[in-house]
């Protein structure tokens, strides 16, 4: 049973920054802007969490700076991508390459010689009657998936996102502000890759290192088209995603003999299936990546 | 059709971002001039000043483990020798021959070159540039590869992680052990790791031995993934672990930060390379001890042969031990210190061995 619980807990740290990655991905794509910079954005993010919590000492302003980090980089994209029209999969490789690279040397110059913990990290709560703790940032992707599922299918903006997505004529002819309605979305994607980036540093780990956020916003991105472009799918991807990590170190601990590469190319295999087509359909918006 | 066309151009695309983004790491990497430090060469032997030029493994001087270690290293040679000092950091695995490339180009008397994964492109340089001093830290030099002016630094990473293994199997309550490491493709990283599991097996077989290597994920990933080491070490506390030794860059730093996190549950943990209790503050609390090796010793001294005209060619086997236990030290007992001792002596004379191979067969 306790050995359940810390599958648990473990699945669910590792799952929330691809769920909020996923999120990200998922808000941008719905609304027609292919974003496949989730993870130079939250590597930015995680970078500004750091700076931010061993300037000011305070782990919330550090959350804050990550996610305004996080939307000044969605708003570059969105800037290229929907007033500059440039091609949406260059613009995105763009914020990533330049995520990496700003903070590499921003790290370098700043903390080359001399790098700080920051004050902590985030805490974890106490699963009722148990010994097994919760990350809080990981409580929090999980509303933030229940509500973007609410808001894309119960509101008005949410209605205006997709029909952006899958039909921006048809929108406009409407009276819908196409581009206004794709900014916003992008900067709401924007700032859950920036709280993705949180949940690095200072949620979880107290120092930032380059290249830190090792492919965790790519494994989003895969996250976000297992999930059919849904916040519920992507979100159940991610949990599965976050569970084949968490059971590799599990069925290691335990010297269960099976090579861990195997495990840990599940991931990228399911989604490939899923692209394939064998596991229902995947079709992203009707005008995911195209200009308007 | 339009559809399975748009997806599978989609994948593709997704697969190129993902390399361009990979891509995205070179380039960029310019020498990093150090201040002289304050009384300059008052150690030097005299003769010409040294030009020391230093390549990191892919990471920063400050990486508080293998980079920062070497970099003192030549740090020392600065004062000591007045030699002058620069060094380029590594941002990706396929700049490493232009970022020593640089140093040839300047005409530097001596190139440091850290890392295992560094080795091939500082033995094309060395071969290419035979006036120039190779070291080459934590690169074993295969027999028939030897060069008269390469060096390999190297250390029988074994025995200090069977030290550590040791000396866990003695301080253990719970009777049960965790390692966490970065990878088992990289030699010294997987030697820490079976000398720890065959220094607790010899001390007591009776513990119960969790070792994670984080070999899932691909060379450029698996030394830089804190996450993915915290969340390693948590879940082997959760199994019964009390003490986890982490190895292998920013990965084996997770592991110390999640005995960070569980301090007030009594558990501990153990660094490496360096003493990690002067550069993982936050771990300050739980760490045991470190297995280190002792690179800045090693690297300064390879340096100063250069300067002395005394620079021995081939392999050189640098000294391992533990590091001051610090804030633990009434956990570990004089007769514990003894037996620790005893065993390091007998390691270097040969006496016990650890029986693991030099790489993973």
């Amino acid at each position: 049973m306790n050995l359940l619980l810390s599958l648990l807990a473990t699945t669910l740290t590792f799952a929330t920054p691809i769920t909020l990655g996923a999120m990200s991905g998922l808000a941008c794509e719905r609304a027609g802007v292919v974003n496949i910079a989730i993870e130079g954005m939250m590597l930015s993010a995680a970078f500004a969490g750091f700076w931010a919590a061993v300037t000011t000492g305070n782990l919330y302003i550090a959350i804050v700076a990550a996610i305004v980090v996080g939307v000044l980089m969605s708003a570059l994209h969105a800037a290229l991508a929907i007033t500059c029209k440039v091609d949406q999969i260059i613009s995105s490789t763009v914020i990533n390459i330049l995520g990496f690279g700003l903070t590499s040397y921003l790290y370098g110059q700043w903390y080359a010689r001399n790098a700080p913990d920051t004050p902590g990290t985030l805490p974890s709560v106490p699963l009722p009657g148990t010994s097994v703790t919760i990350r809080v940032l990981a409580l929090v992707a999980i509303a933030i998936v229940l509500a973007l599922h609410f808001v894309l299918k119960n509101t008005a903006w949410g209605l205006r996102v997709r029909a952006v997505g899958e039909h921006p004529r048809a929108a406009d002819t409407v009276g819908i502000n196409v581009r206004r309605v794709r900014y916003s979305a992008v900067l709401v994607g924007g700032a859950l890759a920036g709280l993705g980036g949180a949940h690095f540093v200072p949620g979880y780990v107290p120092s930032f290192s380059p290249g830190m956020t090792a492919g965790y916003g790519f494994i989003a991105l895969a996250a976000m088209i297992f999930g059919k472009w849904r916040p519920l799918g992507a979100w159940a991807a991610a949990l599965f995603f976050g569970f084949t990590l968490a059971l590799q170190i599990t069925l290691q601990t335990y010297n269960v003999p099976i090579d861990t590469r195997l495990i840990g190319a599940l991931p990228y295999l399911a989604t490939l299936i899923v692209l394939a087509g064998f596991v229902g359909r995947s079709t992203p918006p009707a005008a995911d990546g195209v200009p308007y | 059709m339009e559809r399975f066309v748009k997806r599978r151009e989609f994948l593709a695309l997704s697969l190129a971002a993902t390399l361009s983004a990979t891509l995205a790491a070179c380039g960029a990497a310019t020498p990093t001039a150090t201040p002289p430090a304050a009384g300059g060469a008052a150690g030097s032997t005299g003769g010409k000043k040294l030009k020391v030029g230093l390549v990191t493994d892919v990471g920063s001087v400050n990486d508080k483990s293998f980079n920062q270690s070497s970099y003192e290293g030549i740090v020392r040679a600065q004062k000591e020798l007045g030699s002058e000092i620069k060094y380029v950091e590594t941002k990706d695995a396929k700049d490493y021959s232009k970022n020593i490339d640089q140093f040839v180009q300047e005409k530097y008397d001596v190139i440091v070159t850290v890392g295992f994964a560094i080795g091939e492109a500082t033995l094309a340089a060395a071969k290419a540039s035979p006036s120039i001093k190779f070291i080459g830290v934590d690169q074993f030099i295969a027999s028939g590869a030897e060069l008269p002016n390469l060096a390999g630094l190297t250390f029988e990473e074994d025995k200090a992680g069977y030290l550590a293994g040791a000396l866990a199997a003695m301080v253990t309550k719970t009777k049960n052990l965790g390692g966490v490491f970065a990878t088992d493709t990289v030699p010294p990283v997987w030697r820490f790791g079976e000398g720890y599991r065959a220094g607790i097996k010899a001390t007591d077989p009776s513990v119960q031995i969790q070792i994670i290597y984080h070999s899932d994920v691909g060379l450029d990933k698996t030394f830089t993934d804190p996450a993915w080491g915290k969340a390693t070490a948590l879940a082997m506390f959760d199994k019964g672990a009390d003490i986890v030794f982490g190895g292998g860059g920013n990965t084996g730093n997770g592991a110390l930060a999640g005995a960070a996190e569980r301090k007030d549950k009594g558990v501990l943990c153990i660094g490496v390379d360096t003493d990690q209790y002067e550069t993982v503050t936050e771990a300050q609390p739980v760490i045991l001890t470190s297995a280190i090796k002792l690179l800045t010793p090693g690297v300064f001294n390879l340096v100063k042969a250069v300067q002395d005209n005394a620079f021995k060619s081939g392999n050189v086997v640098g000294d391992v031990g533990l590091a001051p236990f610090h804030q633990q030290e009434s956990k570990v007992t004089a007769e514990m210190k003894a037996r620790i001792d005893k065993l390091t002596a007998d390691l270097k004379s040969g006496a016990v061995k650890t029986g693991v191979p030099p790489v993973k067969p």
